[in-house]
C-alpha cells in the first residue's frame, strides 16, 4: 500500500470496507505475532506499522506491548488522516535519503531517532506525541503493573492504612 | 428554599467568585447578616463528582476559556492557550489548592522598607503590617481547620515522599522541616472528617478532609438565608452612577442571557486574570483605563512566585503517590538573607504526580521525548519531587492586559497574561534548584532531575494594594482607592507575592475585610 492521494482521502471505514484482510496481512510489515494489533491496523499495515514504529520511539517503554501505542493512535486516521499520511510519507523520504530504507525499517533506534529529532517541531510529530501522551500513559491498565503506580484510591479508604508512610530508609 | 434576591434589589453586596476570597467573604457576611448574590462562573459540582483522576478533574474543572501565554518564559512556547491553572466552578481555586498554609513572614509586609528601589522592580509596602494582620491568620487557620497551633490539630504523619526529601534536608543542614501547616484535617475538625491520605488533593479532596469553600463557606452561607450564589453566571462589566459609585453588575448566565444584578458594594475575587481584565472591560466614560485605574495599576505586578521542580530516582520505591500531594514543607531558605545573592526567599515543599501528568509535566518542551523521559517514568514509583516556592518581585512589565482583536465567547477581549523573570527571580530559582539537588543527592539519588514550570496555580499581585492612591488599586481594606464601595477580595491584592503559598492569606484578608464591610455598613457609610 502506498501512500497514495486517493488512499488518503478514502476514509477509513471505506479503506476497510474495500481492502479487506486477508490481501493485506500477506507480505505485510512486521506485524508482530502474538500482540493483540487493532482491526485498522491489520487493514492499514503500513500506516499502523510507521505510526506504531514512531510511538515507541517518541515514548520507548521496551515491555509495553503494542496494542497500548496502537489504540490511542487509532483516532488520528480518521480526525487527522492527510497530517499522519504525509507525515509518514515525509518521514520515509527522509528515511530513505539517509538510509535507504523506510523510517519504520531503520534498525537502530539512535538512527530513527536522529530522523524524529529532524521534524520534532512540526504539527506532525507534535500531534503524534501530544495523543500519545495522554493516551499511554492515561491508560489506567498500565499504572500499576508497569509504573507502581496505584490510581485512585478513594474507593480503597485512601493510603492511610495502606501504605502512605511505609517507607524505611536503610540505603543510607 | 434557597434564597433569592431580585436583580433590582439594590441592597446586596455582589461579589464576583467564590473561591478562597469570594466564598470566604460570602460567609463572613452572611454570618453579620448581611445579604450577597455570588456570581460564579463556573458550574457548581457535588462530593460524588470528585474522582480520584488527574485528566477528568482537569477537563471537568479547569478554567479553560481563551487565554493567551505572553513574556519571555518557556510556558508561552508550552502551554501558549493555559498561562494559570486555576478552578471554574463553585468554589473556585479552593477545590484544587494543596492545602499547605503559611502564613507572609512579617518583612514580606514591606518589601520596599526592607530592600529600597531594584532596578526593574515596582517594590512597594503593603499598606498593613503583619501584626495587624496575625489575629486574622488566627481566625483563617481556625476557620480553614489548619494544623497546628490555633487548632490544636496535630501536624501530619510523614509520607514517604516527605520523608525521603527531609532525610536529604537534614544531611544538608536544614533544621526547619514540618509536615505542616495544612488546611487538610488530621482529625475530624468542623463537622469534616479526617485526612485517608488519597493522594488526590489538587483533584479536589473526595473525603472533605481539605479545607475548600465548596463545601465549607458556600453551603453554609446559602443555608444563613443571607447569601445566593448563581453558578454558571460570568461577570462582564461592573457599572456606577455618575458619581462614580458601584450600582451594578451585568453578568451573562448559563444560556447566555445578560442579566443586571444591582448592588450596594461590589466585591471582584475571581482570581488575578479575571479580576483585573473585569475591571478593564468595565471601562466608562468616566472612567477610560477601566475601573479603580486612576493609578494605571490594574492588572500591573503580575506575580506567579519564581518555582521550579527537582524530582530523583531513588534506590528503592517511595509510592510519592500515597498521601497528601505537598506532604511536608521546609522553610529554612524562606528568610530574607541576601548574602545568597537575591531578596526574597523560597519555600521547598514536597509534591508529587501521578502517572498521567507526570508524563505531562516532565518535559512539555517539543524536545521532551525519547528515552531520557521515559527511563524516568520506568522508575515512577522510585521517584520523590519537590517544588521550589519562591518569592518574585513585582514588575509593571508582567500584567493581564486585553487583546486588541480576539474576542471570547462572551464577546469579551480574551486576557493576554505576560510574565518574565526579573534577574533576582532568576537567581533566586537556581538558587532553589541548587538546594534541592543538595537535599536529593544527601538522599542518595540515582538520578536527579528539573521538571520546568507547569501554568501557575499562584497567581497574585494584579489589583494591588497601596498606601497611596498612585501607587496601587485598592487600600489596606482593599477597598478600591477611586470607588468607595468597589473591593478586591482576592490575590489581587498582594503587594508582594512572599515565599508562602497565598491562600491562608487570601481568606485572612476577605475575614478582615468582611469586618471592615460591616463596619461602614453599621456606620452608613456603604
Amino acid at each position: 500500500m502506498s501512500h497514495s492521494h486517493g488512499a488518503s482521502t478514502l476514509s477509513r471505514r471505506r479503506f476497510l470496507t474495500l481492502s479487506g484482510h486477508s490481501a493485506l496481512l500477506v507480505g505485510s510489515v512486521a506485524l508482530g505475532a502474538g500482540s493483540l494489533w487493532p482491526r485498522w491496523a491489520l487493514a492499514e499495515p503500513d500506516l499502523a506499522a510507521g505510526l506504531l514504529r514512531m510511538g515507541r520511539d517518541i515514548y520507548p517503554h521496551d515491555d509495553i506491548a503494542d496494542t497500548y501505542y496502537l489504540t490511542p493512535l487509532e483516532p488520528l486516521l480518521e480526525s487527522n488522516r492527510t497530517l499522519i499520511a504525509d507525515g509518514l510519507a515525509d518521514l520515509d523520504r527522509r528515511a530513505e535519503d539517509a538510509h535507504g530504507r523506510r523510517y519504520a525499517e531503520i534498525e537502530q533506534e539512535a538512527d530513527r531517532a536522529a530522523l524524529l529529532r529532524g521534524i520534532e517541531d512540526g504539527d506532525f510529530f507534535q500531534t503524534v506525541r501530544g495523543t500519545l501522551v495522554v493516551g499511554l500513559y492515561d491508560n489506567s491498565a498500565l499504572w500499576e503493573p508497569y509504573f507502581g503506580y496505584e490510581g485512585s484510591s478513594w474507593k480503597q479508604g485512601g493510603y492511610l492504612h495502606r501504605g502512605f508512610n511505609d517507607l524505611v530508609i536503610d540505603w543510607l | 428554599m434557597a434564597t433569592r434576591f431580585d436583580y433590582d434589589d439594590d441592597s446586596v453586596v455582589v461579589i464576583i467568585g467564590s473561591g478562597a476570597g469570594g466564598g470566604t467573604l460570602a460567609q463572613a457576611l452572611a454570618r453579620k447578616g448581611i445579604d450577597s448574590v455570588v456570581l460564579e462562573a463556573g458550574k457548581r459540582y457535588q462530593m460524588n463528582d470528585i474522582e480520584n483522576d488527574e485528566w477528568e478533574m482537569f477537563k471537568k474543572i479547569s478554567w479553560l476559556d481563551e487565554r493567551i501565554t505572553a513574556g519571555p518564559r518557556q510556558l508561552t512556547d508550552t502551554f501558549p492557550g493555559l498561562p494559570a491553572w486555576i478552578v471554574k466552578a463553585v468554589g473556585g481555586s479552593t477545590i484544587h489548592w494543596a492545602g499547605v498554609s503559611l502564613r507572609f513572614q512579617p518583612h514580606e509586609f514591606r518589601s520596599h522598607s526592607e530592600l529600597g528601589d531594584i532596578d526593574g522592580a515596582n517594590l512597594l509596602d503593603w499598606p498593613i503590617t503583619y501584626d495587624e494582620l496575625e489575629p486574622y491568620y488566627v481566625k483563617a487557620e481556625r476557620h480553614m481547620g489548619v494544623t497546628g497551633e490555633s487548632t490544636g490539630m496535630p501536624y501530619h504523619q510523614w509520607n514517604n515522599n516527605f520523608k525521603v526529601l527531609a532525610a536529604g534536608a537534614e544531611r544538608v543542614g536544614y533544621k526547619q522541616l514540618r509536615a505542616g501547616p495544612m488546611a487538610i484535617n488530621t482529625e475530624e475538625y468542623d463537622e469534616r472528617g479526617r485526612c485517608m491520605q488519597a493522594g488526590f488533593c489538587m483533584q479536589g479532596c473526595r473525603f472533605g478532609a481539605k479545607w475548600s469553600t465548596m463545601y465549607t463557606d458556600i453551603p453554609r452561607a446559602e443555608a444563613s438565608g443571607h447569601c445566593e450564589v448563581r453558578p454558571r453566571s460570568m461577570a462582564l462589566k461592573i457599572e456606577h452612577d455618575d458619581k462614580g459609585r458601584a450600582t451594578a453588575v451585568v453578568y451573562a448566565d448559563g444560556d447566555g442571557n445578560t442579566h443586571r444584578q444591582r448592588a450596594r458594594a461590589v466585591c471582584v475575587a475571581g482570581n488575578s486574570i479575571e479580576s483585573p481584565r473585569l475591571l478593564l472591560n468595565s471601562h466608562s466614560s468616566m472612567f477610560p483605563d477601566g475601573l479603580a485605574n486612576s493609578s494605571g495599576q490594574v492588572g500591573r505586578n503580575y506575580m506567579t512566585h519564581a518555582t521550579s521542580c527537582i524530582f530523583g530516582v531513588m534506590p528503592k520505591p517511595v509510592h510519592m503517590h500515597r498521601g497528601t500531594t505537598f506532604a511536608g514543607i521546609i522553610s529554612d531558605e524562606a528568610r530574607q538573607d541576601l548574602s545568597r545573592g537575591f531578596a526574597g526567599g523560597y519555600t521547598l515543599e514536597v509534591m508529587s504526580l501521578g502517572v498521567p501528568f507526570f508524563a505531562k509535566f516532565m518535559d512539555p518542551s517539543n524536545a521532551g521525548w525519547g528515552r531520557d523521559i521515559t527511563t524516568a517514568l520506568d522508575k515512577y514509583d522510585h521517584l520523590s519531587g519537590v517544588w521550589i516556592c519562591g518569592e518574585d518581585l513585582p514588575m509593571k512589565e508582567n500584567g493581564i492586559s486585553l487583546h486588541d482583536t480576539k474576542k471570547d465567547q462572551y464577546g469579551l477581549p480574551v486576557p493576554v497574561v505576560y510574565k518574565g523573570d526579573h534577574p533576582n527571580d532568576a537567581k533566586l530559582r537556581r538558587h532553589g534548584e541548587q538546594q534541592a539537588r543538595r537535599c536529593y543527592e544527601a538522599a542518595g539519588a540515582e538520578r536527579i532531575f528539573h521538571v520546568p514550570d507547569f501554568p501557575t496555580s499562584h497567581n497574585v499581585g494584579t489589583n494591588r494594594m497601596s498606601e497611596r492612591p498612585e501607587d496601587g488599586v485598592v487600600n489596606q481594606w482593599g477597598q478600591a482607592h477611586d470607588i468607595d464601595n468597589l473591593f478586591v477580595s482576592d490575590g489581587s491584592q498582594f503587594t508582594s507575592s512572599g515565599a508562602e503559598n497565598p491562600t491562608l492569606t487570601i481568606v485572612a484578608l476577605a475575614l478582615r475585610q468582611a469586618d471592615h464591610i460591616a463596619e461602614r455598613m453599621q456606620r452608613n457609610e456603604l
